[in-house]
């Protein structure tokens, strides 16, 4: 053995600190692991090819449901889909395309909004019922007796008490569906609440505040993302559900269940059909598309699945 | 256990109460009063010539739903004078003391359009709503209930008899009802009319009967049967002896005294279809049955066939139930079932020809499937992992010995906690489902009602709907103690 086949290497203090793992991010693996599945990519490619078509059309269309210009012009009745017409026109005349994409942004928006909002609203609450137990007391009590009645009834009640409208219905959904996300995040904010790590970081003096931010919170994305992909279905859905049983929009405001409740009598005619089929499957396009890239998103959301 | 469960009965109907109460004060405060009138404009344009009459029509239906006190000027004279032709002529000095007396109780005094006669009206607070709701709620018949002039000697006692048909029956003179408790054939047999719920009358449809009257008798064509009536004579009639109620002497005519000996003689009619709530029942019976009959199945083979193309299919399902909306769902299953030649609406056929139920029981039944599938499967693959399942296995049991002695057994547990939650799903689904076919039944009444602006059927269907699911919950925790005794409600001594 020679000494001159060794060279001095200076110690480095730094390096001994230094933790050999692989680099994460989190939202990097989110992103990767959506990526992997070919069909919520899709999915997703449908969903926003929906979303941008009913926010950007009706903006050029100016369509307005009761605008009645060609009620009396019978050239313009029953055209089916065609180049002019993709979606056709329907009795009164009116452009199919123009109304399905209007009703289209309208679901959107209210699903939209009405979930922004009681995410929004029940995370906050859900995360203070979750951690102080004297809060719990009286919350489980209104959960109990709110809880216990049927969504349908409590959403139909109060559009007949707030009167017909979006803005009425966004309030009656959003209002009556916080209180089941608050509970869910209630549940798991008591879960991870009381387990060892938090325990030990109480213990060594971490201020609530962080122990919610670094501990709680990242925890809770995935719960999150589930609840927003069952929610914004799940609204379109009561949007549709309302409006056709005549409690939801107005006259005045496009609404895919309004126009479902309104062409639903042909559906036995042979050559307009397509009047009634063309909402029903938009309808149903844009939620299920939304339901599975938020599905996936919700999985890909969840640090236990980026283990490679 | 008895503990736990009557205090669970208790906070129920402290439940049912509140929510009640809660839309009571809610539907009459936040509702606008003119509302109610938009389904009864053929009675308006009838007064519209009369104003004083149509104002009058308008308070007296005020009134009577529950929104106000309202006294004609005749009245209060009668309440606070005792001078009645002084108090009548308006400006005098007993009407100018009555009015204020009126005005210092909080009324408001209005004068008519065209004479000069006032009436007062004073508004309920959010308090008396309730008072009054909560006061009017239970009617309990007793043998003093009937207070008729004309007829003194009437027998006051409760007794055990048997009815027109030879069946024994809890009989009282004296009460409203001569029946207090009958059998008959109709679901669910056996009937009451002791203690009677009072939602109020029905206004602007159905008018002039009471909410529940509305649901619970029957519907369709009068239906003629050969009768034997209390007094001996036979012959066709439509009437059901079992509703009869008391009818003062002074307006019993000479029909009503060839039939009956007593003054029980104010019947309901029997009628050829079942009443709203029946229906609803029928078909929410015979959905949740259907449903855990595809769904058990289904949940458990996704279960045993774990990864292979029987589960991935089941959860393809799966979310494709949950996803797509349930009115297009329907719909699209009524366009598979019109093909068969399964009615459009179910009046097209009636409610005797079984063809009209098929289709909406099995929407309603595969409306409720994903969600219980889902879970039944989630139960099984859980149970799957424990232990005692590899020790059935080490022993050599075969596979599908397991599943259904073993892990069936243990994964049943959550599911009967759900079926009578499945009743909720039923009614959310009955709303929509009734609705698509025109089935005459609670659930199309809730958007009726709410498009009428009928306020006390939708006061009445809340307080059904509510308890109905309310004690479906507490059932599904009691039968769950029945399935594993292991599981005890009330925790004992320590407290979580």
């Amino acid at each position: 053995m020679e000494e001159n086949k060794f060279t001095f290497v200076k110690l480095e203090e730094s390096a001994a600190e230094h933790i050999a793992a692989p680099h994460y991010s989190y939202w990097k693996s989110v992103f990767r692991r959506f990526f992997s599945n070919k069909v919520a990519i899709t999915m997703l490619i449908i969903a926003l090819a929906i979303t941008l078509m009913a926010f950007i059309q009706p903006l050029f269309s100016g369509y307005d449901p009761l605008d009645k210009e060609f009620i009396n012009t019978p050239s313009m009745w029953y055209l089916p889909p065609s180049l002019e017409y993709p979606f056709g026109t329907d009795q009164k005349g009116m452009n199919m395309f123009d109304a399905v994409w209007a009703g289209t942004g309208m679901s959107l928006k209210i699903a939209f909004i009405a979930t922004t909002i009681s995410t929004v609203l029940g995370v906050i609450v859900g995360a203070f019922w979750g951690y102080s137990k004297k809060l719990d007391v009286i919350m489980i009590e209104i959960y109990n007796i709110i809880y216990n009645v049927p969504f349908t009834l409590v959403v139909m009640i109060l559009m007949y008490i707030l009167g017909q409208g979006q803005w009425q219905l966004i309030f009656a959904l959003s209002c009556t569906s916080w209180l089941g996300t608050a509970y869910f995040i209630r549940v798991q904010v008591m879960i991870i609440r009381d387990r060892e790590y938090n325990l030990a970081s109480r213990c060594l003096g971490t201020p609530t505040s962080k122990v919610i931010k670094h501990n709680i919170l990242p925890y809770l994305i995935s719960v999150i993302v589930t609840s927003v992909a069952r929610d914004i279905p799940n609204f379109i859905s009561y949007e549709v559900f309302l409006s056709y049983l005549g409690v939801g929009l107005t006259e005045a405001e496009p609404s895919l269940g309004r126009m479902v409740q309104n062409y639903v009598q042909f559906i036995q005619a042979p050559n307009a059909s397509y009047m009634f089929w063309i909402p029903i499957c938009v309808c149903a396009m844009i939620s299920i598309s939304l339901y599975i890239v938020g599905q996936t998103l919700a999985d890909a959301s969840d640090p236990r699945t980026h283990m490679i | 256990m008895k503990r736990y469960v009557l205090g669970r009965i208790i906070r129920s109907v402290i439940s049912i109460m509140v929510v009640t109460c809660a839309v009571i004060v809610l539907v009459f405060m936040g509702v606008p009063r003119d509302r109610i009138f938009r389904q009864d404009q053929a009675s308006l344009q009838k007064l519209a010539s009369k104003p004083d009459e149509l104002t009058n029509y308008r308070y007296n239906k005020w009134e009577d739903i529950g929104y106000l006190d309202f006294q004609p000027l005749s009245e209060m004279c009668t309440n606070s004078s005792d001078d009645y032709a002084a108090c009548m002529v308006p400006g005098s000095d007993e009407f100018n003391r009555v009015v204020e007396q009126y005005e210092a109780d909080g009324y408001t005094i209005t004068e008519y359009e065209t004479s000069d006669l006032v009436f007062a009206s004073r508004d309920y607070s959010p308090l008396e709503l309730v008072w009054n709701f909560l006061t009017s709620f239970i009617e309990i018949d007793h043998p003093n209930v009937i207070q008729d002039a004309d007829n003194p000697d009437l027998e006051r006692r409760i007794y055990i008899g048997s009815d027109f048909n030879g069946i024994p029956a809890v009989k009282c003179t004296g009460c409203e009802h001569e029946y207090l408790i009958y059998f008959d054939s109709s679901f669910p047999f056996i009937h009451q009319n002791w203690i009677q719920l009072n939602f109020g009358e029905s206004y602007p449809t159905f008018q002039r009967r009471d909410t529940l009257e509305v649901i619970s008798s029957g519907q369709g064509e009068l239906v003629n049967a050969p009768t034997t009536f209390p007094n001996g004579t036979t012959g066709n009639s439509t009437l059901n002896l079992h509703t009869c109620t008391y009818k003062p002497t002074a307006s019993m005519d000479r029909m009503d005294l060839n039939k009956f000996d007593t003054n029980y003689a104010n019947c309901m009619s029997n009628y050829s279809s079942p009443s709203m709530i029946n229906l609803s029942y029928i078909f929410g019976i015979a959905a949740l049955v259907l449903a855990y009959l595809i769904a058990l199945p289904a949940g458990i083979i996704m279960a045993q066939k774990k990864g292979k193309w029987q589960d991935k299919l089941g959860i393809i399902y799966v979310n494709i139930m949950i996803s797509v909306p349930s009115l297009a769902f329907i719909f699209f299953m009524k366009l598979i079932g019109n093909s068969f030649g399964l009615p459009d609406k179910f009046p097209q056929l009636g409610f005797q020809d079984i063809r009209s139920y098929i289709l909406p029981v099995i929407i309603l039944a595969l409306l409720s499937t994903a969600s219980l599938m889902i879970w039944v499967r989630r139960y099984m693959v859980d149970q799957s992992n424990a232990d005692y399942v590899k020790f059935a296995r080490a022993k050599g049991l075969s596979q599908s010995e397991i599943f259904n002695r073993h892990i069936l057994k243990n994964a049943i547990i959550p599911i009967v906690n759900g079926i009578p939650g499945q009743i909720i799903l039923c009614i959310s689904g009955s709303v929509i489902t009734e609705s698509v076919f025109a089935i005459p039944g609670m659930g199309k009444m809730l958007p009726d009602a709410i498009k009428a602006n009928n306020n006390t059927m939708i006061v009445t269907l809340t307080f059904i709907f509510t308890a109905l699911s309310i004690f479906s919950l507490l059932a599904g925790d009691i039968l769950l103690t029945f399935v594993d005794p292991r599981i005890q409600l009330s925790s004992k001594g320590e407290t979580r």
